[in-house]
């Protein structure tokens, strides 16, 4: 079963164990300067606030919600596509979507080429520019401990319910749910959004406000070149065959050469 | 071809890149085409770290403990190190369990986080997370302004927390020492806190008179403002019990406000020129001297260039921190004496560091105000009062009025229990005292972290060694404070007349708006 897990926004009181989860899980290592910075100052920087040691975030929003300033904490991570373009884009098969719901990445077969953050419509990938031998980071949803049958590090801290792990169809079906209940946005983020994700996302608030990619696309993103580029084996294993028979063709009663 | 393959020597480079090639394309295209051993979850990046033990739960059950209290970064009193965090849930616990705070709100939230500064949660932080927003740099530099008077004044419950500080066993009395290193580091003046807990016992006694013969048209129970973390909690949660609350101010800010005044008065200082530190147990002190309203002084002067009444609060902790990086031999100073003026207080402004100190002082000079007469002895040792339990009861035979029933509580469910009561019609009581923290001030936020989490133990022999003070000192009552008397000749006039009220009392603001109260228990989200 694809599991997944909802964000319900109004629901997190931004205490960040979160992100402490996540680092104590990772063994990711703190960096002064990151530390030190409030969801405040993460809101205002171009990037969530993931780093190649930062694999979630919490941005704080101040919003405006019937006439009364609200402030919002949101998440940041990896939102896990249902059909990742990272995925499609990686050629020496460094990442890959597990059944149950993690996209994952394994560094050793990783040749450094940033396709995949070229191809992640949602920007989380992230370089380690400053490494001898970079690779690429991003939350794995703690795919170790999900095969495990136990809970992702930050759902498992979280100390108000603000995300919850479970089965993404129940998940999506509570969403609806509290949707109507709460009289949330009408929009789940990430039912739909590049084709589905496993990390679901509601809100009082309006999403774009959050700095939400609002305007993506619902179709998975690698069908958009899927059409043409199913093709390449055929092509590849023709143009061979062609090449071979020319050689046997051109070769024919000659003498090797020495 | 498989000849060609057998005599590597002979192999032309044409040949080799050929082969190349075409093993290059047979390649790509079994990739392309799916083939390959697949990632497992273990070969991912990441995911060998720790957790604690809670946290390794299958699925998402419901674990006892879960994550951490949210901190503002902007919180005045409390700061908190996410490096050091192991998200225990400690500080859930006792914000949640024992002050009421967490969980009592629902959500979302709206603006700012609930939280009234008490500062248990770094008292039970076993890691050193958390921790009090230090302002140690702040003092440093006014001490080496040799324009600025650094007037200190330190609160009845550092001098028996100080010491451990220093490897001393818990609850020794460090008062002599403590003065000694304040002038060691540079302070200018150092005055007691007792001196003002003295005047508060005045205004508040008086205040509470005036209430309950009827002068004053407040309603009855009259609340302690002593403690900002409980007058917060009055403005969050309960803000229709704010007119209960004594106006009197609490005794850090009467002292401050009286520095700027009084002292500068007296001594012929400029007031903008005085800088004005507070040694205290307590964290929320932090934010009381920060609060808008505690800005008397430069009121009174009618000069906007007087700075707050009181600039800086430093906890027990930093103070001893500020004595350590001086490299002063706490243990080897010679016992000093506080400044005259407002350095002199008496056994009732010592026992305000425990929970039932203020009502026994209360008690003794309130004896006094309405008889005219000096308390009985046994008004000396109210035992009812005294111990670690959360909610106490007492009545007290006063000739004239006839018995005055008083409470005691500490710990702020247990207040919280008592205010539901107190809403519903249920308070029998003329007069409650109310600490924030269980076993009031010698345990506040800022005191020194005991080895081991919390006890009543730790706290008993704190108590007893400030009940000691209490027995050993030559004034007992509050009203026999010669200085006291001194300041309402020479300055004040009475308790409460116009330049008392301007100075020594404040006024509170509703909270309730910065948050969503939490409907019903039942409705408990979290």
């Amino acid at each position: 079963m694809a599991k997944g897990v909802l964000v319900d926004i109004p629901k997190c009181i931004g205490c960040e164990s979160c992100s402490v989860a996540c680092k104590l899980w990772n063994e990711l290592e703190w960096d002064e300067q990151e530390k030190n910075k409030t969801a405040i100052d993460r809101a205002k920087e171009p990037n969530n606030g993931l780093w190649p040691e930062e694999w979630t975030s919490i941005n704080r929003y101040d919003l405006e919600k019937d006439g009364e300033s609200v402030a919002r904490y949101v998440k940041a991570q990896c939102m896990h596509c249902e059909d990742p373009a990272c995925v499609s884009s990686c050629f020496s098969k460094a990442f890959q979507k597990l059944p149950e719901g993690p996209v994952i990445y394994d560094q050793s077969l990783c040749v450094g080429c940033r396709y995949c953050m070229m191809a992640c419509p949602f920007d989380v990938l992230r370089y380690e520019w400053k490494k001898a031998i970079p690779g690429v980071r991003k939350c794995q949803m703690c795919a170790t401990r999900v095969a495990n049958n136990q809970e992702t590090a930050c759902t498992s801290v979280c100390p108000t319910g603000a995300i919850i792990f479970g089965d993404r169809d129940q998940l999506l079906a509570e969403a609806k749910k509290r949707i109507k209940e709460n009289g949330y946005v009408d929009r789940v983020f990430g039912e739909k959004e590049a084709g589905g994700t496993s990390w679901l996302y509601i809100s009082d608030t309006p999403f774009e406000q959050m700095r939400f990619r609002t305007d993506v696309t619902t179709k998975p993103l690698p069908s958009y070149t899927e059409g043409y580029m199913k093709a390449t084996p055929f092509v590849g294993v023709g143009w061979a065959a062609i090449l071979a028979g020319l050689y046997v063709f051109n070769n024919k009663g000659k003498e090797p050469l020495d | 071809m498989a000849s060609k393959v057998g005599r590597v020597k002979s192999l032309s480079r044409r040949s080799f890149l050929k082969f190349v090639g075409g093993a290059s394309l047979v390649g790509v295209t079994l990739n392309l085409t799916g083939c390959g051993k697949p990632i497992t979850p273990d070969k991912a990046i990441g995911g060998n770290g720790w957790m604690p033990t809670q946290y390794n739960a299958p699925g998402n059950w419901p674990t006892s403990v879960r994550g951490r209290v949210p901190i503002d970064p902007e919180n005045p009193a409390i700061v908190r190190d996410d490096q050091k965090c192991i998200l225990c849930g400690q500080c859930i616990e006792v914000c949640e369990k024992i002050q009421s705070v967490f969980g009592n709100y629902e959500l979302p939230i709206k603006k700012e986080f609930v939280c009234v500064n008490c500062g248990q949660c770094i008292q039970w932080c076993p890691s050193g997370a958390i921790s009090e927003r230090d302002d140690v740099n702040k003092v440093f530099k006014a001490l080496a302004d040799p324009n600025v008077t650094v007037v200190v004044q330190t609160a009845p419950a550092t001098r028996i927390g100080l010491g451990e500080e220093f490897g001393m066993p818990v609850g020794t009395n460090v008062q002599g020492k403590q003065v000694a290193a304040l002038r060691k580091l540079g302070f200018d003046v150092v005055f007691d806190t007792n001196f003002t807990a003295d005047l508060t016992i005045m205004e508040e006694g008086t205040e509470l008179v005036k209430r309950v013969t009827g002068e004053l048209h407040h309603p009855i129970p009259q609340m302690t403002s002593c403690c900002p973390g409980w007058v917060k909690f009055v403005e969050y949660f309960y803000p229709e019990l704010i007119p209960n609350l004594s106006s009197a101010k609490s005794p850090q800010q009467m002292e401050g406000a009286l520095i700027k005044t009084y002292f500068a008065e007296k001594k012929e200082v400029d007031p903008k020129k005085i800088f004005s530190v507070a040694i205290m147990p307590c964290t929320a002190k932090k934010f009381e001297c920060q609060r808008p309203e505690m800005n008397s002084a430069s009121k009174e002067l009618n000069d906007s260039k007087v700075s707050p009444d009181v600039d800086v609060v430093l906890t027990t902790r930093e103070l001893a921190r500020m004595i350590k990086r001086s490299g002063i031999d706490f243990a080897s100073l010679p016992e000093e004496e506080y400044d005259k003026l407002m350095g002199t207080g008496t056994g009732a402004g010592v026992i305000f560091g425990t929970t039932g100190g203020v009502m026994e002082a209360a008690v003794r000079s309130a004896y006094y105000l309405i008889t005219g007469q000096q308390p009985p002895a046994a008004l000396w040792n109210l035992t009812p009062v005294r111990g670690m339990q959360g909610v106490k009861e007492a009545a007290v035979n006063i000739p004239g009025v006839g018995d005055v029933k008083v409470a005691v509580i500490s710990g702020l469910a247990n207040a919280r229990k008592v205010m539901d009561q107190m809403k519903a019609g249920h308070a029998p009581w003329a007069f409650m005292e109310i600490m924030a923290c269980p076993g009031g001030c010698e345990y506040g936020g800022g005191q020194p972290r005991a080895s081991s989490p919390p006890s009543d133990e730790d706290r008993n022999r704190r108590a007893a060694s400030l009940y000691n003070i209490d027995a050993k000192a030559k004034l007992r009552n509050s009203h026999d404070n010669p200085e006291i008397k001194q300041i309402y000749a020479d300055f004040l006039t009475a308790p409460m007349s116009e330049k008392a009220e301007e100075l020594l009392h404040t006024h509170y603001v509703s909270r309730a708006d910065d948050f969503i109260p939490k409907k019903s228990e039942e409705n408990k989200l979290y």
